[in-house]
């Protein structure tokens, strides 16, 4: 499992995109960020050869 | 005859074929009851009108309304947004041009939250869209002029984009049928997109038997959209269900009460085998489907957001930025997962159904003050309590019916949703139509004080 992101490296990464943040906004998007990433047990179980195009298949499959 | 506009979709065709009613007097009846209401509710954009090319198809003659985000050549699509007021789109979408094919008369463009990124039916730009019912309630978004037309008899159905919830949200919140449709069931082209994984077009309209209509007509394989697929559109209302499924103990410990009660009772009325189950971990699922939507919504702004930040609403400037701090990484694993979650759904939820059942909205609906620019504290948790249930259809890519099942002791609508395998909305159709013919609550009308 990740790390959490500081705001700080929230703030690096936004601005590398060129988004400007308000002061302090990094800050009140940490939580929010970090939320996001979750455990899921499926993550173990994913096959190497899986990618995001494989989701398309599957949803013909399983109608 | 009763006001012709307060029909159903289904009903209004079978007058029309019969010569009992005409189209004009449909349209007429319609656009009296827009200007006894939009002071309230706010649900227009503009009323331009704009008939069919078909006066034998379907759905001909039957007025409809659109959400401001499918684009008609030569006409203005603005998105909810100060950005693309009064941007004038090349070209018509796929989802307009086979209403109109099918003869459906376009009455006029609907409000939306901005760039259809909010749940509740706020917009700074344009005005908040209020919920017939009472006007001090969300609409639910981001189809929120879909929701509250359609429920106030302004039109007979609506399309609505529904990429977290925003077809199902508004039709619970403002008590009309609404149905996400699979991914890939509809194009999107001349659409305005959001999240490209998750973007789906579906309609709202008074009942499933109506919404059944309107998806046969918009339905189907378009080349322009690389996503859509060939499967079969035929609905058949009269399809055999072998169960429903649903975890009645999920639901009564997380519902609010009132919710619980209605969603509870609508499984028995329906006179189907139910099967309990254990529920998706919908907060899992529902955090993957942020982390999607977030990264791919702020990549399809980011050069906006770089130029322009500013002529966003604060609310949806705050939802852009944060999809900026999405690890990419973390962005296309959870995309690697999907068809994994898709699998354990069909194979052991529906496992002996053909529905999952649970609430659209499972907590009382929130004020538009409540839950607006100065909303305090408790604004993220009363959003992300709306939006609990909906987010985890759009990240598995299956369809969703909202069905009205209820009002609660405050008179506003409650509803709940049938979710599927993909491609099976002619079953959730089927079964919302069979609750439909047993229950009135689609055909409760508010009134406009």
């Amino acid at each position: 499992m990740p790390q959490p992101l500081s705001s700080e490296a929230i703030e690096a990464l936004v601005a590398a995109q060129d988004i400007p943040l308000a002061p302090g906004r990094a800050e009140r998007m940490a939580p929010g960020v970090n939320a996001l990433n979750v455990e899921d047990p499926l993550r173990a179980k994913l096959p190497f050869e899986v990618d995001p195009t494989s989701y398309r298949i599957q949803s013909g499959k399983l109608k | 005859m009763s006001e012709p506009a307060t029909l159903t979709l289904a009903e209004a065709r079978v007058q029309l074929n019969r010569g009992a009613i005409s189209a004009q007097e449909l349209e007429h009846s319609c656009r009296a009851r827009i200007e006894q209401w939009q002071g309230r509710i706010n649900a227009f954009i503009s009323t331009d009108s704009r008939h069919g090319q078909s006066a034998a198809g379907p759905l001909a003659g039957i007025p409809l309304a659109h959400k401001d985000m499918f684009y008609r050549a030569g006409k203005v699509s603005n998105c909810g947004s100060k950005i693309r007021k009064g941007w004038i789109a090349a070209d018509t979408s796929a989802a307009l041009e086979r209403l109109d094919a099918a003869g459906a008369v376009d009455i006029g463009v609907l409000n939306m939250s901005e760039f259809a990124y909010g749940p509740t039916g706020h917009n700074e730009h344009w005005g908040d869209c209020c919920n017939p019912w009472d006007p001090a309630y969300i609409t639910g978004g981001s189809s929120s002029g879909s929701g509250a037309a359609v429920a106030a008899r302004l039109a007979f159905g609506a399309l609505g984009s529904d990429t977290g919830g925003s077809v199902r949200l508004p039709a619970s919140a403002c008590g009309v049928t609404g149905l996400k449709t699979t991914w890939g069931r509809v194009s999107r082209h001349g659409a305005m997109p959001l999240s490209h994984s998750l973007d789906t077009i579906g309609p709202l309209a008074r009942s499933a038997e109506d919404c059944a209509l309107l998806f046969a007509a918009i339905a189907g394989h378009d080349e322009r959209d690389a996503i859509t697929a060939r499967e079969p559109v035929a609905v058949n209302l009269e399809q055999q269900i072998r169960a429903i499924a649903l975890s009645t103990d999920w639901i009564e410990r997380n519902a609010h009460p009132e919710v619980a009660h209605a969603v509870l009772a609508a499984a028995k009325a329906m006179k189907v085998k139910l099967v309990e189950v254990a529920p998706p971990p919908f907060d899992l699922l529902s955090a993957h489907c942020l982390t999607v939507m977030q990264s791919e919504a702020s990549a399809q702004h980011a050069q906006w957001m770089r130029e322009r930040p500013r002529d966003y609403s604060s609310a949806v400037r705050v939802r852009l930025e944060a999809g900026f701090a999405v690890p990419a990484a973390q962005y296309l694993e959870v995309l690697r997962l999907r068809g994994l979650w898709l699998e354990r759904f069909v194979r052991e939820t529906l496992a002996q159904a053909d529905a999952y059942l649970a609430p659209t909205i499972a907590v009382p609906l929130p004020t538009r003050e409540a839950t607006g620019a100065k909303g305090g504290a408790e604004m993220p948790k009363l959003l992300a309590d709306v939006t609990r249930l909906t987010r985890w259809v759009n990240y598995l890519g299956v369809p969703g019916l909202s069905v009205p099942c209820g009002f609660d002791s405050r008179g506003l609508p409650m509803g709940m949703q049938l979710v599927g395998r993909p491609f099976s909305e002619g079953a959730l159709l089927a079964i919302g139509h069979a609750y439909q013919r047993a229950t009135d609550w689609h055909r409760r009308v508010p009134q406009s004080g």
